[in-house]
């Protein structure tokens, strides 16, 4: 049986195209049928009559604030609590110790690259108060602050509001936590002021340098990377090194590597996904961009 | 293969459960109350135990209780499943001995969520 689709063909053509240079992220070529039940939400979200009539607005009027919203809405990810465990497990006993006392002293600053819904944000967060509580010793001394960032839309909105559904909350969420840090509300789950109160999420264009945000300890960016083409993988990691502080961390998924790219990273031996910035300041004065040189000079001290 | 006991007073919950815990691996039982999942613990402690709180003859948080004070009744992992979703009852059943908790309605996805938190896969 055929699928129902309610655009014409060449339409969906073009959301890919529009999704690929505003995004870097390559559409698949069967997903008519997916780009139709987002959109068809989004529309009805946004007042529209149909489907026909919010794609008639994208391309008549070259709205680019819909164009970010549409692009939100096809880019959104199905995301769990505590998703890739390994990854988290590593922070917890091997990584963040080790930011703790590196940056002894300082608030750790952690970037959380790409945060959708938020699940993976407020995972981040309960991990850090978990070890505040149980291993005070562990924990950074002056605290913690996520910046959790993505495109405008329906996900970063839901994530800022911390409210999840009674299905999200039971993906991955052991309910210890989730009694610690939710209350009910309705139907629903929310965020604790708690977690809150170490959170920020703001709206940023992923291709675009994170910088204005100023410099992180950890930059969090998991399992996103694939859904990226070569050349927007190469922009954003390009764009996020300089990000770190120097002896910083990224956290990728446990499945995902740089490979030849090292981008002024080095593996964190052990842990899967955990790169560390080195000392250099290859990427200020690498003005070609090219990550394949070698570094020009290496940072004082 | 890790065997689990399905508590609940729904025959229709019993079998999407059963079903769901059959595609992971675990064998299982039934039972329509507390106090038959009493006598069955007795004869064999099962691994896991998929509890309701609101049933007939014996509801879930007192047959949890009593399990915990019978001998070899600390190892079996306890996940509730119930349509209870207030904190309080939740902590509740912690408190009693509980590891894990589903709020109905659940679905595949979340039993086996839940059955990875608690250790069991």
């Amino acid at each position: 049986m055929g699928q129902v689709r309610s655009l014409e063909p060449a339409y969906y053509e073009a959301l890919r195209r529009l999704t690929l240079e505003l995004a870097g992220v390559k559409l698949g070529i069967n997903t008519d049928f997916y780009v139709e039940t987002r959109l068809s939400s989004l529309a009805k979200e946004r007042g529209y009559a149909d489907l026909q009539a919010l794609i008639s607005d994208l391309f008549s009027d070259g709205d680019t604030r819909l164009a970010v919203h549409v692009v939100s809405a096809l880019l959104e990810r199905d995301l769990r609590f505590f998703d890739d465990k390994a990854g988290f497990t590593a922070l917890s006993k091997r990584i963040l110790p080790l930011i703790s006392s590196d940056f002894a002293g300082e608030t750790i600053r952690i970037l959380c690259y790409g945060c959708a819904s938020g699940q993976e944000a407020y995972s981040l967060a309960i991990t850090l108060t978990d070890i505040e509580d149980s291993f005070p010793e562990l924990a950074p001394q002056n605290g913690f602050h996520i910046t959790a960032v993505d495109y405008p839309g329906r996900a970063l909105s839901q994530a800022e509001a911390g409210r999840y559904t009674h299905f999200d909350v039971q993906r991955g969420l052991p309910v210890r936590s989730l009694v610690k840090y939710f209350a009910r509300d309705g139907e629903d789950w929310v965020v604790s002021g708690q977690l809150r109160s170490h959170m920020d999420f703001k709206e940023a264009h992923l291709l675009t340098a994170p910088d204005a945000f100023g410099k992180f300890h950890l930059v969090m960016m998991r399992n996103a990377l694939s859904r990226y083409a070569p050349a927007a993988q190469m922009r954003i990691l390009r764009s996020l090194a300089p990000v770190l502080e120097t002896g910083g961390y990224l956290m990728l998924g446990t499945q995902e590597n740089l490979s030849d790219l090292n981008f002024g990273l080095d593996p964190v031996r052990a842990c899967p996904g955990f790169y560390r910035r080195r000392a250099t300041r290859y990427f200020e004065d690498d003005e070609s961009g090219n990550p394949d040189v070698a570094p020009k000079h290496q940072a004082a001290g | 293969m890790k065997s689990c006991l399905i508590v609940d007073d729904s025959k229709m919950v019993r079998r999407v459960a059963g079903r769901i815990l059959k595609d992971l691996q675990f064998s299982t039982g039934e039972a329509e109350n507390g106090s038959e999942a009493m006598a069955l613990c007795k004869s064999a402690m099962p691994d896991a135990i998929l509890l309701d709180w609101n049933m007939p003859v014996m509801d879930g948080l007192t047959f949890l209780k009593g399990l915990r004070e019978m001998p070899g009744g600390q190892n079996p992992v306890v996940v509730f499943c119930t349509a209870e979703r207030s904190v309080e009852r939740i902590s509740e059943a912690l408190d009693a001995g509980a590891d894990e908790y589903v709020m109905k309605p659940f679905d595949s996805d979340i039993i086996e969520s839940k059955f990875i938190e608690a250790g069991l896969i």
